[in-house]
């Protein structure tokens, strides 16, 4: 008997598969993007996709070949395809069992600087009223150890926390104590603008293994006019406090975040320099949030979605080709959504999680021992608006903290995948619920997503990301590289 | 009379496409245009007044558009009564307490 298989066995055959659920949506004006359950895509033409849904895609189509790879379709040769997807859906979803990860402790509102855009409404420096204090910060600590996570991250917060630097020290040192008994992945980080930063402080951080993650807006005279302070030098002061704590903690210790403003969205190529410059190894190309001074004194409406999505694409471009030159540069915000994309690993960026991330993803302890489900629901609380207040660290329990109806009925009615035209949006797997944003904007926890800057936004930018892949074969490496990172 | 419109009318046969199917397209495009939906002798017809007034050739393009997404919900509608079944399999292995990824082994059928 032969060992080959007969010729007719090769040639094309009208296939009987199965179609496996999935989600499409028009990607440019010819092709569609599907999405599986476990978020792989595939970008088909509209011509194939007709035919893969009335079933005359032949077996032998170099799309059916990858349709079935892809586990949008399976067939004789595929039966274990259910079983896959679920895996991958449930590895997904792993993070939700994990729970609260992050836990921001703001324990100070008081800043040295006056930026308009500030998305905390700023407090005099001179006060002490806007700290937190040690019972609060002690009790903070209780419930933060109470989550089932395995990682508990501190992030401290402001205003300027190294104005409160000794509730830092005292957080730090009995997080540490009482971990000696828990045995947690326990990480500590210090969101600061660095101005006060000094050797004392970096000793400490140094002893501790505590992150420091600053903010640097661009070139000198972007950041001072985004930045004021006594002195007009929030500039020098920042790098030259990069410098330092590198010395001390070690380069990568130390990371940075911009702010995007109105006079921002012209200078893209000079920030992106300016992060080269001081040798990061990538940025995140941030849109403003509405919150706090910058919904108050209408920067927010300053410029529009169009425009920070014309930024975000010059942005990219450009580090694109700084890679292509061989310069091995990031952009954290594509990163996160390819990390999405292209495994099934949630890197559990709040604002692109649904069920959304508040709660689950992140809980603020405020300066005043209000508890809230997430960073902008604390700033929308300090413009008057404390919907997503969950409690109070004195006089709640955890229980009461994680059950309550502020927590839970956003989360259920966010739930992008049942909300109208995300439940049928091909993006869906890489997308937010974001009911503090809709909130904020629209009113209400969902918003009619064809009126939500918030979905314009990230669908040009995932449709960005995907056509980028599509046309430029170095931008696919690149840009798998960055999700596997 | 001008050339600028505020209102147009499209006409779906309701033997090819569902209700449903129309009144999804529609919401997606409520920035476009709002609709007021009725059936009519088994036509479902569709009645958009738009924000501001559009040329011929602005109106003829959303309204095409509107077309094509009708004939996308048709086929989302279509393709997810056909993995209606599989799709519950998958999720109920992805969300169930024991299982597939620790001691128990889950059968997928
Ligand atoms: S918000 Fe918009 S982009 Fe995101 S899942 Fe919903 S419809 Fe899709």
């Amino acid at each position: 008997m032969s060992q080959f298989q007969t010729i007719e066995r090769y040639q094309p055959t009208r296939s009987t598969y199965q179609l496996l659920p999935f989600r499409f949506t028009p990607l440019d004006e010819h092709q569609y993007v599907l999405t599986n359950l476990a978020g792989e895509y595939i970008v088909l033409n509209r011509p194939s996709l007709h035919d893969l849904l009335a079933h005359r895609l032949s077996n032998v189509d170099p799309a059916y070949i990858d349709l079935r790879a892809r586990h949008f379709l399976m067939d004789e040769s595929a039966a274990i395809t259910p079983t896959l997807l679920s895996l991958k859906l449930r590895t997904r979803y792993q993070r939700l069992a994990e729970f609260t990860g992050l836990h921001l402790f703001v324990v100070t509102l008081r800043c040295e600087h006056s930026c308009p855009y500030c998305q905390v409404s700023r407090r005099s420096q001179d006060t002490q009223r806007y700290d937190m204090t040690p019972e609060a910060a002690n009790a903070a600590l209780t419930l933060a150890f109470r989550s089932p996570s395995q990682h508990i991250k501190i992030e401290f917060q402001g205003g300027e926390p190294l104005l409160n630097f000794p509730l830092i020290q005292t957080i730090v040192l009995e997080a540490e104590s009482r971990n000696q008994t828990l045995g947690k992945d326990l990480a500590f980080v210090i969101a600061t603008n660095l101005a006060l930063i000094n050797d004392d402080i970096l000793s400490f951080c140094r002893d501790h293994a505590i992150l420091l993650s600053t903010s640097l807006d661009g070139p000198k005279d972007l950041h001072n006019a985004n930045r004021p302070r006594p002195g007009g030098d929030s500039y020098e002061r920042t790098v030259r406090g990069i410098t330092l704590a590198r010395e001390v903690l070690g380069h990568d210790r130390v990371s940075a975040l911009m702010t995007t403003t109105e006079a921002s969205l012209s200078r893209v190529h000079d920030i992106i320099d300016e992060y080269v410059a001081q040798s990061f190894n990538g940025i995140f190309l941030r849109p403003l949030s509405p919150y706090g001074f910058a919904l108050k004194t209408r920067s927010y409406h300053a410029y529009n979605t169009e425009r920070w999505l014309t930024f975000y694409r010059q942005g990219l471009d450009y580090i694109i080709e700084l890679n292509r030159r061989g310069h091995d540069f990031a952009e954290y915000y594509a990163s996160i959504i390819l990390k999405k994309m292209f495994t099934s690993d949630d890197p559990g960026y709040v604002d692109l999680m649904s069920p959304a991330g508040i709660g689950i993803g992140a809980a603020v302890y405020n300066y005043d021992g209000s508890v809230y489900a997430s960073d902008e629901s604390r700033m929308l609380a300090e413009m008057g608006k404390d919907t997503f207040k969950l409690g109070h660290v004195l006089t709640h329990t955890y229980e009461d903290l994680f059950t309550s109806p502020a927590l839970l009925d956003p989360l259920e009615e966010s739930f992008a995948y049942s909300n109208p035209m995300c439940h049928d949006c091909a993006f869906e797997p890489y997308c937010g619920a974001e009911p503090v944003y809709h909130y904020a904007m629209h009113g209400d926890f969902v918003a009619r997503k064809p009126e939500s800057e918030f979905c314009r936004r990230n669908m040009e930018t995932f449709r960005y990301l995907i056509l980028k892949m599509e046309n430029d074969p170095f931008a696919k490496r690149l840009f798998l590289q960055w999700a596997n990172r | 009379m001008s050339d600028n419109m505020t209102t147009s009318t499209v006409i779906f046969d309701g033997n090819v496409f569902s209700l449903n199917a129309v009144k999804k397209a529609a919401y997606r495009h409520l920035k476009a245009f709002t609709a007021d939906i009725s059936i009519i002798d088994k036509q479902i017809q569709c009645v958009l007044t738009f924000p501001t007034p559009l040329s011929e050739k602005g109106r003829l393009q959303v309204e095409n558009e509107f077309k094509k997404e009708v004939l996308d919900q048709d086929l989302r509608e279509q393709l997810h009564v056909e993995t209606a079944a599989v799709r519950n399999v998958i999720l109920a292995h992805a969300f169930s307490k024991t299982g597939l990824t620790t001691d128990e082994p889950v059968s997928d059928n």
